[in-house]
């Protein structure tokens, strides 16, 4: 069988090579790209999988060990967040297969939306291979090379709805994302020249309180968030989320985003983590907070329901924040776990909901809440993961929102800083509202409801409830993902220490 | 000889905030490219006094010439779509606010640049100060590359760099470019240049004398870079350059390229240079772990056919979109959904 660092370089190397070829020959694309997804899963799973066997690594690429050259590095919390990647990916997948045929068939004029499609498989698979390029580099530079392609990608994807709303919303992405990319690149052009080294195992151990470290701190830190969209920098978020094709939305809101947070977990919580006051974590929980109210209150007030879901991304994403103080304080592992649960399952349930919601717009031809009643009689299984996935975002038992919520409380209650464990409560609170709100309307019997189409396809709507399912019962199958992530203590890496004075 | 230049370094210090300056202060758009090219122009001047020709090199041919050239040729679309009158609601808003009184016009602007200011010098003295008080790293990769640069099949530690040692970074950077003309393609077509519009007989001269010139230097950079300064994106460059004039001057070979050749010249760098990483793990190295002995020949391949992608991705950005297809290739048509129902998300 083959072993880690096979797998690993497969993550990158299959989706950037089907990307090459689904661009030039984009009459196949349609079998070419899910075929992708599916090499690209199983390469998640055969990573998981010789991971369990073998345990955490680091793999030199060119030959060059790590200072000299790009290391890859792969321990549990890499892996988890492939593996995130690999299902959630190819369920996306599966569902904008169905998507684009359901479009592209039924439009009026047939060339239409054709290049949708064409283009939507080979700018994916790029993000796709960035993603697990992110996860798994230990590089700071070369990370910031995976941000640029996902932030590129991601734009463009954005834009390929071609409403004039979608390519403001682009338009308006792209420019955070570039400015989000020049404070991260220019931080770590300070951690250069204050370190002469650019990967984070050796900063890690170099690193020592510095006015220059606080500056590149505040710009790599600010740059990330910009691109993780907290609160108050979200304001790009909802119109780009929510103007961009379903299955587009999907991937945005449960994948990219995540992207820039497990960088700032990777600064925050390992490689900088001996050196940051704790006052700086206090103030991205804080935040977090503001994230968690205004998110939830203004889902509360939308009308379209995919800017609802968008807003309640950006909710969603204050939690983790709210992680970031208790996992300074636990001593223990607990808090860590959490926000990865928090994070796998918001991917899971985030996806799901903006699947779903995809194809309630295809059915309804609006997306407006209030003229929604009914639904469920032309669309049961749609409407079933929706609500299933928004109950995993409420927090309740067994979801994996719930059990991550649960560490967390624990955990700041132990530390006697009850206020965030209230602020996670509130933020449940305010979700079950603009979830239910939904789900009145979803759920509500209606003898009959105007469709503008005929059926959705099945490959349209299980990955959605997939997903939802997942993310539902991630509470009780923690121990697998949870037990990836004890596995995955540092590497020791000797050639670093080769050069260091 | 020291003292002129230092001189010259310190005239150039102070030139190029203020051309940046006047360049955003600039309303008329036109201006600020030309002001923008300049200033392209002058920063290479700075790498070079920097020591890094590599630098200056791609800084006039990408910096200053070809995004220069893009930005005019997006000014010269603004335009056409500002005359055009599905546009007319921005042209009535705009004439609107050139009829105001000028006291009244933008009355938020100057707020707006002093607490700007206020922000930028606030971070400007502080990364002033960090970096005062902050002593520089010793060397760690400096002495790393030289220790190293006997395997690593070339003389310049840049391309060394840039193609061995961190190759990989290199590899996603080339995707990156491919990514940017993706984008490109999947939101506009081309714009159809009318068949009768021949050019001049200066320009088509001048073409004819300039192409063939520009692709040899192009070449001689890709070859020079294994030893000085230069490389495939410094030749890629000058390969772009030489697209963007014949497609000013509209010859017809240019036109009538087929799509399918397009896209395999797109590629054909990304796709090489992916292969020739995952051939060395066939061989028994890591990903892109050249074998030892032939690894000059290996960058030097690369480096070749990733130049011929960049001019082509370059100059297709300048030509601002996808090429025309014929309609059968898109249309892949789903008998068993309902085409009667117009349009869904995208209306």
């Amino acid at each position: 069988m083959p072993d880690t660092p096979f797998w690993a370089v497969c993550l990158v190397v299959v989706p950037l090579f089907f990307a090459i070829i689904c661009f030039v020959r984009s009459s196949l694309v349609t079998f070419l790209g899910p075929l992708a997804a599916w090499l690209n899963a199983l390469a998640g799973l055969g990573m998981t999988l010789s991971f369990v066997h073998s345990g955490p690594l680091r793999y030199a690429i060119g030959g060059w060990q790590a200072p000299l050259g790009i290391n890859f590095s792969i321990d549990g919390l890499s892996v988890l967040l492939v593996a995130m990647t690999a299902v959630t990916g190819l369920s996306v997948s599966m569902y904008a297969k169905g998507y684009f045929s359901l479009r592209i068939g039924s439009a009026g004029e047939i060339n239409r939306h054709g290049h949708q499609r064409a283009y939507f498989w080979p700018v994916w698979l790029l993000l796709w291979a960035a993603l697990n390029g992110l996860f798994l580099s230990a590089d700071l530079f070369n990370i910031y090379v995976t941000l640029e392609i996902i932030g590129l990608a991601a734009v463009v994807l954005t834009a390929l709805s071609g409403k004039p709303a979608a390519r403001l919303a682009a338009m308006r992405y792209l420019l955070v994302s570039l400015l989000g990319s020049c404070c991260y690149l220019f931080g770590v052009a300070l951690l250069y020249r204050s370190y002469g080294i650019l990967d984070m195992t050796a900063l890690s151990r170099l690193v020592s309180p510095a006015p220059l470290l606080w500056v590149s701190l505040a710009l790599l830190t600010t740059g990330l968030l910009l691109k993780t969209a907290l609160f108050p920098l979200h304001f790009w978020l909802p119109p780009a989320h929510a103007n961009a094709l379903a299955p587009v939305s999907a991937i945005l809101s449960g994948l990219v985003v995540k992207a820039s947070f497990y960088l700032i977990l990777r600064l925050w919580g390992e490689v900088f983590a001996q050196v940051l006051p704790f006052a700086a974590y206090v103030l991205l929980g804080v935040l977090g907070c503001g994230a968690v109210l205004w998110g939830a209150v203004q889902a509360l007030l939308q009308k379209r329901l995919k800017m609802l879901i968008a807003y309640s991304t950006v909710a969603q994403l204050g939690y983790l924040f709210i992680a970031l103080p208790l996992i300074r304080l636990d001593p223990g592992p607990s808090a860590r776990e959490a926000v990865i649960l928090l994070i796998m399952a918001h991917a899971c349930a985030k996806s799901a909901m903006f699947m779903a919601a995809g194809s309630i717009f295809l059915k309804a031809g609006h997306d407006r809440i209030d003229d929604l009643d009914g639904i469920k009689e032309v669309l049961p299984v749609s409407s079933f993961a929706f609500v299933l996935a928004g109950v995993s975002l409420m927090g309740f038992p067994p979801s994996g929102g719930f059990l991550g919520k649960w560490l967390l409380l624990g955990v700041s209650l132990a530390s006697g800083q009850w206020w965030w464990g209230i602020m996670l409560v509130i933020g449940s609170l305010l979700a079950a509202g603009y979830v239910y709100r939904i789900a009145c309307h979803l759920l509500v019997f209606k003898a009959s409801f105007s469709s503008r189409r005929g059926s959705i396809p099945p490959v349209m709507e299980w990955p959605a409830v997939l997903l939802a399912v997942l993310a539902m019962i991630l509470g009780l199958l923690a121990g697998y993902p949870l037990g990836l992530l004890e596995a995955g203590c540092p590497v020791p890496i000797h050639a670093c220490l080769e050069v260091m004075p | 000889m020291t003292d002129a230049m230092g001189i010259f370094d310190i005239m150039l210090a102070l030139v190029l905030p203020w051309l940046g300056w006047r360049l955003l202060a600039s309303p008329n758009l036109f201006r600020a490219v030309v002001l923008f090219i300049s200033l392209g122009l002058l920063m290479s001047l700075a790498w070079v006094r920097l020591h890094a020709p590599d630098v200056a090199l791609a800084e006039a041919a990408i910096g200053a010439g070809l995004t220069g050239a893009l930005f005019l040729s997006a000014l010269r679309r603004l335009e056409r779509l500002r005359d055009s009158e599905r546009r007319l609601d921005y042209a009535e808003k705009r004439e609107e606010e050139q009829n105001l009184p000028p006291e009244k016009r933008r009355k938020s602007k100057p707020v707006a640049y002093v607490l700007a200011l206020f922000l930028l010098s606030v971070f400007l003295l502080l990364l002033g100060g960090a970096l005062l008080k902050t002593p520089v790293a010793p060397g760690r990769l400096g002495p790393a590359v030289a220790g190293q640069m006997g395997q690593s099949g070339v003389q310049s530690r840049v391309t060394a760099v840039l193609l061995n040692f961190r190759g990989y970074d290199t590899l996603l950077e080339v995707m990156v470019l491919f990514l940017a003309a993706l984008g490109v393609w999947s939101l506009t077509r081309v714009r159809q240049t009318p068949q009768e519009k021949v050019p001049g007989p200066v320009l088509a001269t001048l073409v004819r004398l300039l192409v063939p010139l520009m692709i040899t230097v192009a070449g001689y950079l890709v070859w020079i870079g294994s030893s000085r300064a230069g490389g495939a994106f410094q030749g890629g460059a000058v390969l772009a350059a030489a697209g963007v004039l014949l497609l000013l001057a509209n010859v017809t070979v240019v036109r009538q390229i087929p799509s399918t050749l397009l896209r395999w010249a797109l590629v054909l760098g990304p796709l090489l240079f992916l292969l020739s990483a995952v051939a060395c793990m066939s061989i028994g190295g890591n990903l892109l772990e050249y074998p030892r002995q032939s690894a000059g020949s290996w960058i030097l391949l690369i480096e070749s056919a990733t130049a011929v992608s960049i001019g082509v991705t370059l100059a297709a950005l300048y030509a601002g979109g996808r090429p025309h297809e014929p309609a059968a290739r898109e249309a892949i048509v789903d008998k068993s959904a309902d085409t009667k129902v117009k349009n869904g998300e995208g209306a």
